[in-house]
Parts: C-alpha cells; sequence; structure tokens
C-alpha cells in the first residue's frame, strides 16, 4: 500500500511510539477506582433522586384525559400536562422563542393546580407562593407554543394501573428541587 | 496466517519439497494453540442460569423494595467487571473482555433503570455523559478495541438522546468522544476503529448541524476535519479507514448535487455565507495537505475534488453536468492511482465509482427526451461495456505486476 510521492522525498514517518500496556499493579488501582467511581455515581443519582422528593417544593399540575388503553402498550404513560401547550402570549423573551429552546415557565397556584402565568428564556424572580419549571420549546406557531418538560413519562406502579379504568384527568405531584431538579412524587386520578 | 491452514496445508508443502517436515514443525510451533477454551456445556448452563435469574428480577422488579433493586443493580456491575478481570488474568482474555463490556452496559442499565426508579427521566445530560466517560476510563484501562468501538456507540446514543430528547448539544460529550478516543487511536491505530470513529462523529456532527439549524453544507467542514486527522496518521490502512465515512459522506452529496442541482429550489437551501464556508473549508484543507506533504501522499490530494463547492453556481443544469464532469475526474482519480499502487482494492473501489457516476449521468442527460426501452437497452449496454473494459483493465495491471503468474 505504498503511494508515489508527488515531490518530496518521503520523510520517514515519525511513528508515535505505540502505547505501551498498563502495569498489573497500576492496571489493578486503576480498575479498583474506576468500578468505585461507577457505583459512587449510580448512589448519587439514587440520592439525587431521593432528595429533589424530600427537599424539593411540591406542587400539584393537571394533565389531560389520560387513555388507559396507553398502559396496554408499555409500563408507563404519556402525560399532556395543561401547561405543555401555552399560548404565545405568555411568551416574555426579547427574541421570538426558537424550537429546541431552553424555556422557564413560571407557575402559580389556581383552584386546586398550579397554571402557568409566563414563560421565559431565563429564570426569572418568584413570588413566595410561585414556582419554577424549566423545559424546552418543542414546537412554535403562530398562537402558542408546545412545551416539554421531562414528566411527561409516567412509569405507572402496577396498582395505578388497575384504577385507570375510564378515560380521565390526573393530578400530578411534581416536585421542585432547589437546583432546579423535577420529578413526580406522586400520580392521582383527579375527582 | 492461522494454526489451522498451517496444518490443514502443511503436509501438501512438505511432499512438494516446498518445504521440510522439520520446518513444518517449526513454523507450527510459532503458532500455539490457543489457552483451552471453557467447555461450551458450562458455557451455556450458566446463561441459562443467568437467563432466569434475569427473568425472575425483571418480573418482579416492580414489586422490589427500592434499597434491593439498587444493591441488585450495583451487584451485578460489580460482579460482571470481577468476573471479566478474573477470566482475564486466567488467560482466557476474550470471555474477560466480554464480561467487562457486560459490566459497562450494566452501567448504562444502572442509570437509566435508578433513574426510572425516582422518575428522574428529566434533563439530566449527565447521568448519560458519565456512561461515555466510563467506557473511555476503560478503553485506555484495558487498551481494547471491543471497549473502544462501544465507546464511540455510546457516545452516539448519549448525544442522539440529548438532542433528540432534551433539545440541547452536548459539546462537552463531542469534545471528549473527538479527543479522548482521538488521542487513543493515533497512538493505537487500528482500521476498524479508525472507521468506526470517524463514523460515529459523523453522526455527531450531522446531529450538531441539524441542532443548530444551519445549512447543510456545513457538515463537511468537521466531515473534512475527521478526514485531515487521518492524513496525519502514520500507520497508512488506518488513516485509510477513519477517511472512509467523510470520503462517502461527500461523495454522496455530490451525488445528489448532480441529480437534482439543476433545480435552484435545493440548491438554494445549500449556500452558506461564501466567505466563512471558504475561509473554513480552505483552513481544513490547508491542515489536511500539510499532512498529506508530512506523510508524503500528496496525490491523494485529488480526493478533496469532491469538495468543490459546486453548489455557490445558479447554473441549472449546466451545474448538474459540472458536478457530473467533477464525479468523473474523482472516480477517474481514484482508478488511476489504484493501477498505479496495483491495489486489487481500490481498483474494484474505483470500478465501482466510476459505474455509478455514468449511471447517474446516463439517467441525468437522457431520461427526458429518451423512450424509455431505448433508455435502458442502451443504459445496459453502456454500463455491461465499461464494466467489462474497466474489468479488463484491471486485469492487465495486475497480470503486468505478477507476469509469472499469468
Amino acid at each position: 500500500m505504498s503511494e508515489q510521492p508527488l515531490t518530496l522525498p518521503a520523510r520517514p514517518p515519525v511513528q508515535p511510539k505505540p502505547l505501551p500496556e498498563l502495569a498489573p499493579t497500576q492496571h489493578r488501582r486503576w480498575l479498583k477506582w474506576l468500578v468505585a467511581a461507577q457505583v459512587l455515581f449510580v448512589l448519587g443519582v439514587a440520592a439525587a433522586g431521593y432528595a429533589t422528593g424530600a427537599l424539593g417544593q411540591s406542587i400539584w399540575l393537571r394533565t389531560a384525559p389520560v387513555d388507559p388503553r396507553d398502559l396496554l402498550y408499555g409500563d408507563y404513560v404519556r402525560l399532556n400536562y395543561s401547561i405543555s401547550q401555552l399560548p404565545g402570549h405568555l411568551w416574555h423573551g426579547t427574541q421570538l422563542p426558537r424550537r429546541q429552546q431552553a424555556a422557564y415557565v413560571l407557575l402559580e397556584p389556581r383552584n386546586g393546580s398550579y397554571e402557568a402565568v409566563g414563560v421565559y428564556s431565563e429564570k426569572p424572580e418568584t413570588q413566595p407562593n410561585q414556582a419554577v419549571l424549566r423545559g424546552s420549546v418543542q414546537d412554535v406557531w403562530r398562537r402558542g407554543l408546545r412545551l416539554r418538560y421531562g414528566l411527561e413519562r409516567y412509569y405507572v406502579p402496577e396498582d395505578m394501573g388497575r384504577e385507570i379504568q375510564k378515560r380521565q384527568s390526573l393530578r400530578v405531584q411534581v416536585s421542585i428541587a432547589p437546583w432546579g431538579q423535577a420529578r413526580i412524587v406522586k400520580v392521582e386520578t383527579a375527582p | 496466517m492461522s494454526r489451522k491452514f498451517l496444518e490443514t496445508d502443511g503436509p501438501g508443502w512438505v511432499q512438494k519439497g516446498i518445504i521440510t517436515e522439520e520446518q513444518r514443525e517449526q513454523l507450527l510451533a510459532l503458532y500455539p494453540t490457543d489457552a483451552t477454551a471453557i467447555g461450551l456445556l458450562p458455557l451455556l448452563g450458566s446463561f441459562l442460569v443467568g437467563l432466569s435469574a434475569l427473568s425472575l428480577v425483571a418480573a418482579n422488579w416492580q414489586g422490589l423494595p427500592e434499597l434491593l433493586r439498587l444493591a441488585l443493580l450495583l451487584g451485578s456491575l460489580c460482579g460482571a467487571y470481577a468476573a471479566g478481570e478474573y477470566f482475564r488474568r486466567r488467560g482466557n482474555t476474550n470471555l474477560g473482555m466480554g464480561l467487562i463490556a457486560l459490566g459497562l452496559v450494566l452501567f448504562g442499565a444502572s442509570i437509566v433503570l435508578t433513574s426510572q426508579l425516582y422518575q428522574l427521566i428529566g434533563y439530566d445530560l449527565t447521568g448519560l455523559l458519565a456512561w461515555a466517560v466510563a467506557g473511555m476510563g476503560l478503553t485506555w484501562l484495558y487498551r481494547s478495541n471491543l471497549l473502544f468501538i462501544m465507546t464511540v456507540v455510546i457516545g452516539g446514543i448519549v448525544q442522539g438522546y440529548n438532542t433528540g430528547q432534551l433539545g440541547a448539544f452536548s459539546y462537552l460529550t463531542a469534545a471528549f468522544t473527538a479527543l479522548g478516543l482521538g488521542y487513543y487511536w493515533w497512538r493505537r491505530p487500528n482500521s476498524l476503529a479508525g472507521g468506526v470513529l470517524a463514523a460515529g462523529l459523523l453522526w455527531q456532527a450531522a446531529l450538531l448541524i441539524n441542532h443548530l439549524h444551519i445549512k447543510i453544507t456545513w457538515f463537511f467542514v468537521p466531515a473534512m476535519l475527521i478526514y485531515a486527522f487521518g492524513d496525519w496518521q502514520p500507520d497508512r490502512p488506518a488513516g485509510r479507514a477513519m477517511q472512509g465515512p467523510p470520503l462517502v459522506a461527500a461523495f454522496l452529496f455530490t451525488l445528489g448535487l448532480a441529480l437534482f442541482g439543476e433545480s435552484d429550489m435545493y440548491t438554494g437551501q445549500l449556500r452558506p455565507p461564501l466567505l466563512a464556508y471558504l475561509g473554513a473549508m480552505g483552513g481544513v484543507l490547508a491542515i489536511s495537505l500539510l499532512g498529506k506533504r508530512q506523510r508524503g501522499r500528496l496525490t491523494s490530494a485529488t480526493d478533496w475534488l469532491l469538495l468543490l463547492p459546486g453548489f455557490y453556481f445558479t447554473g441549472g443544469l449546466a451545474l448538474a453536468v459540472a458536478t457530473l464532469v467533477v464525479l468523473y475526474a474523482y472516480s477517474g482519480s481514484v482508478l488511476f492511482r489504484a493501477h498505479q499502487e496495483q491495489n486489487p482494492d481500490r481498483v474494484t473501489l474505483g470500478t465501482v465509482l466510476f459505474i455509478v457516476t455514468t449511471a447517474v449521468a446516463y439517467f441525468k442527460l437522457t431520461w427526458g427526451f429518451m423512450d424509455k426501452s431505448l433508455f435502458f437497452l442502451l443504459g445496459g449496454i453502456l454500463l455491461l461495456g465499461l464494466s467489462w473494459y474497466l474489468r479488463r483493465r484491471a486485469n492487465h495491471t495486475f497480470a503486468d505486476k505478477t507476469p509469472a503468474k499469468s
């Protein structure tokens, strides 16, 4: 596989020294660190999940009716919140919203659940009774936008699956940690 | 050469007097039999036991207490690594590396399942990035091509998830994959790993272009940067493997331009700001040419023909024809170089490229104004004739090379 040089005589290629294998003691030490780091990371994810539930601000969100047949297809339901689609006039930003842009939704309690009062491109200041949920813009049209919060998938515990028999709305309790992470804590059928 | 080959053909060579019986034995001694592999039956047995345990856990996953679930995940993770290390040390490298790879897969599964446990399927970029980091660490630790390829794939999955589900491009993941694996490949060049790495990086580049909503032609700036990296690699086969995917992308793009380029509606979508694009491309070209010169491979500069930015011209049919000329020049240059190097694989490649180009040109230039049956008849004759001629030419070249044989 040698090619003829066009002009210059080929300089002898400077082959970098091939990477040697690690010495066994070094190898063992590094492997221990690497496996320990992986275990710690998984524990960290668990701890963050637990802490988000324990330390976070708890709010209730309302969903559009959920089709119980969804449950036949898998172990989770797709949740469509009342705040998943918002009218465009709620947008407060210097520029028009773009798809896949981050968006911060300011929420306020309205008869039993939290509803959006504004959508911002930067994290807004809050009053004591307000909450901010981070999402991303999925779709923009003339009169509104669709947002995604990462809370759209709920892995349904088995007993809950039996409870959803007919098409109905759900009330979802979400916990928002001070560092912005959010997770579903509880899901009930709406009265 | 494998031992099996020696064992079957060796006696024949002795009979023909090519080697003596002693030499045959000496040769055989050079290829010792592999360390005794694990028997197949115990392996299958343990596989079945493992499968039953897995299905038992999976069926009752929801019912298990959270802590037990976590312990099961982490236990199997550590178990896979420990078993892998054990077998590797006993000389059973393949099984050992397989188990280490399983450990890496289990790490990813642990992250996903733990997030699911706490309904944390949110916008957690770090979770999956950690998976890629672990893959990279193991690759460097074991110097293993298997883990290298897995890390490329994991990087691609992480990036796909980021852009698709979370609506963000993780520059960290991209830089991490490119630098960490790129440097590893630089120090331990390998053809397969090079091709896979290039394909993985192209995938991430495509996701970035799509994410940024910029003209798709920008894709070729990172793509050709990968190509230029291959130019600098002293190990030629590995460098070529790295250059394969970018070249395939550029060829397909040029082919598309030849087919659809005459409609300005399409080409209008392809024009980035002229100076910025040409400046960036020129920079990459300089890096590539420097690398080629350094390694004495300037003849391969013809690859850059495919990157001629023809889409800036609003020529209509003339643009399509000009693109066809470029395609012919490129595939012709591949053929020419292949004959010069007397490399049969590349002759085949050049032949295929040449024939594809001819097919496109024929389709493009005659479909509109020729009776359909005549179109297919003449097209078939043209391609058959061309392939016959190119094949003859190739045979001729290789006959020159080994006159004793023909």
